[in-house]
């Protein structure tokens, strides 16, 4: 960790630290490009992107957690949850606003609630988010029986948010990952907030030490984590044109590899927004190319995990 | 060079790509779709931890391989953004024709929409969407004739039964069979329903509800549980209860394990689903339409009852 240039030094050196992510991506590309027709048609590769972005999204906030050597296994109950409660208030007949309202607020009493238990009460993240998941999914399942839920037809600026596009080429779900992620990066590489995330992860004593009010910075991430958990289960609301109580499971296991095959450490310490982005489109691309090679599911789940266990081999090799 | 280095163990995944390539079924570089013996179809379950699901894709791809075409198989894991993505994936190759058991009945909307702009014909098998009109045709097993067969069953035996129901009521395949049931029942004046509960369609969704269904009611002597699993869930909280010969299960699926039960005489009967007819009737369709013929909407598979008489045939 390099504090003392704040802007310059930090860009390239960044930036030098995502080659091997870089060439692992670009590589997978060429050989499926090879492999499978037409899949590096700009259509098809847009469509990685919208993909991928619920999990990318989620990937984000499991990144901030993650840096400070935390985990959030409640994010896939948190997304149908912010799905139910949204669909449920605007079929009660809320205005639009007020109803995104209700979703985040949700959400960000969970976030708030992780940090207060990790950060005041030392409970294990593992451990409190867990249980929180399984509230969460509780909760999800107390409307409407558990059934899914329709969005209102007229909610046509809800229902874009997943399935819309701009100028009829770029769908503005993963304009929405875009901006998400600038803001995200800018945050954590370019404030002293997300200086104190890493100092955090380094060494919890020492940032205390040096005057770092971590309980603050603590409870903040898992506040940013579930809020951006709140903007992933809007647009996966909006995909399924409604809430579907059990959906979400699972995600934070695609969000937690999504930001380890992008270099994040789960001891805490290590880890990037844009690692954590091409982390998730390089799990996105294994996705569509071994589905477009007509590769059996069975053998995917394979390749899948041998991704990810190369990941963290790399990570650890990296550390020695 | 360092970056090479780091990359190394990346080596394996890259390796275990090529093996997919070359793993057999995979015939590389066919991708005209249009003509026939080269063409891509696909199917995408919401679960394949169900045999049911697996006979159903055996019974499709019999089909499309003796016409000497490709099925891809997917499993979406009961994750409707995973059957979402599968779905584009194979939706950007042009396929012939996909074959759908969705995730989540009304969430499917989006994909149905996509494959309608690419004009690719969409076959849903064994349960409903909420849309049938974006779709070419649905093959379902006639579910309300189940309920209905389950319930004529009980009447021969016990016309004045008092009857509870262990509901999957999220599904709607099983809502039919409950609103067959209660058709069936009319026919029976002497007939009671005296409580419906959520059984899970599970073997351990359905033990604890009938443990507590008997306790609450001691006049209980029949139970219509919408599945297989949870009647063999109901018949082992009969027997825990001592109250086994006294309570007539009736059920639908026809599965080997319900068959065993049946031969025994522990569940009384089980209205048989064909889920590998299904299969070949949605592949039949789907071959009907790409030669010009039309095809119904709706399309309904019987079902047979299963009884003690003929449980051995079930057993095969």
């Amino acid at each position: 960790m390099n504090a003392t240039h704040p802007l310059l030094s930090r860009l390239p050196g960044g930036l030098r630290a995502q080659i091997p992510i870089l060439s692992a991506m670009v590589g997978l590309l060429l050989l499926f490009g090879i492999w499978v027709p037409n899949f590096l048609a700009p259509e098809n590769l847009i469509d990685i992107a919208q993909q991928n972005c619920v999990y990318a999204i989620l990937a984000f906030g499991m990144t901030l957690v993650i840096l400070i050597g935390g985990i959030d296994l409640s994010v896939g109950a948190l997304v149908a949850l912010v799905g139910t409660v949204t669909t449920f208030t605007l079929v009660q007949g809320w205005a639009a606003p007020l109803a995104l309202l209700s979703g985040f607020l949700v959400a960000a009493s969970f976030g708030l609630f992780h940090g207060l238990a990790i950060a005041k009460g030392r409970m294990p993240a593992f451990i409190a988010t867990l249980a929180s998941m399984m509230v969460a999914r509780g909760l999800a399942f107390g409307f409407n029986s558990g059934r899914p839920m329709s969005l209102p037809d007229e909610q046509t600026a809800i229902l874009a948010l997943g399935n819309g596009r701009v100028a009829g080429f770029l769908p503005i779900p993963v304009i929405i990952m875009l901006a998400l992620y600038g803001i995200m990066a800018a945050l954590l590489h370019f404030t002293v907030f997300g200086r104190h995330l890493y100092a955090i992860g380094n060494s919890r004593a020492a940032a205390e030490f040096s005057g770092v009010r971590v309980q603050r910075r603590e409870i903040a991430s898992y506040l940013g984590a579930a809020i951006l958990t709140a903007f992933a289960g809007l647009v996966h609301a909006s995909q399924l044109y409604g809430a579907e109580p059990a959906s979400g499971q699972g995600f934070e296991l695609n969000a937690i590899a999504a930001a380890v095959v992008g270099g994040a450490s789960l001891k805490g310490g290590r880890g990037s927004m844009t690692g954590t982005l091409f982390g998730a489109i390089i799990i996105g691309i294994l996705d569509k190319g071994l589905n477009q090679a007509h590769v059996h599911f069975s053998l995917q789940y394979i390749i899948k995990g041998s991704v990810i266990l190369a990941s963290v081999w790399l990570d650890t090799r990296r550390r020695d | 060079m360092p970056t090479l280095r780091r990359l190394a163990p990346l080596l394996p995944c890259l390796l275990a790509c090529f093996v997919g390539a070359c793993s057999p079924g995979k015939d590389a570089a066919a991708p005209s779709n249009s003509s026939p013996g080269s063409r891509l179809f696909a199917v995408s379950f919401m679960t394949f931890n169900n045999p049911f699901f697996v006979d159903l894709n055996e019974g499709i791809k019999a089909v499309v391989e003796a016409r000497g075409d490709r099925l891809v198989t997917l499993d979406s894991q009961n994750n409707s953004l995973k059957q979402r993505n599968d779905l584009s994936d194979i939706l950007q190759q042009n396929p012939a024709a996909v074959f759908l058991n969705p995730v989540n009945w009304e969430g499917i909307r989006g994909t149905l929409l996509e494959a309608k702009r690419k004009k690719v014909p969409v076959i849903v098998v064994d349960t409903d969407v909420s849309d049938p009109d974006l779709v070419l045709c649905q093959v379902i097993s006639d579910n309300l004739g189940a309920g209905r067969l389950a319930a004529e069953a009980l009447g021969q035996v016990k016309p004045d039964a008092k009857i509870a129901i262990l509901h999957l009521s999220t599904a709607k395949s099983c809502i039919d069979r409950v609103t067959g049931f209660r058709e069936g029942m009319a026919k029976f004046p002497g007939m009671t329903l005296l409580d419906t509960q959520e059984g899970k369609g599970s073997i351990e969704g359905g033990r604890p509800v009938m443990r507590d269904l008997l306790g609450r009611y001691p006049e209980l002597d029949a139970v219509f549980p919408i599945n297989d699993p949870s009647a063999i869930g109901a018949y082992s909280a009969i027997e825990a209860a001592g109250r086994t010969g006294q309570v007539t299960i009736v059920t639908v699926d026809g599965s080997r394990e319900a068959a065993v039960y049946i031969r025994d005489g522990k569940i009384h009967s089980s209205s048989a689903q064909f889920p590998k007819e299904i299969g070949r009737v949605a592949a039949g369709k789907a071959y009907d339409h790409l030669e010009g013929k039309s095809v119904e909407k709706d399309i309904r598979i019987p079902v047979k009852l299963v009884t003690r008489e003929n449980a051995a045939e079930f057993l095969q």
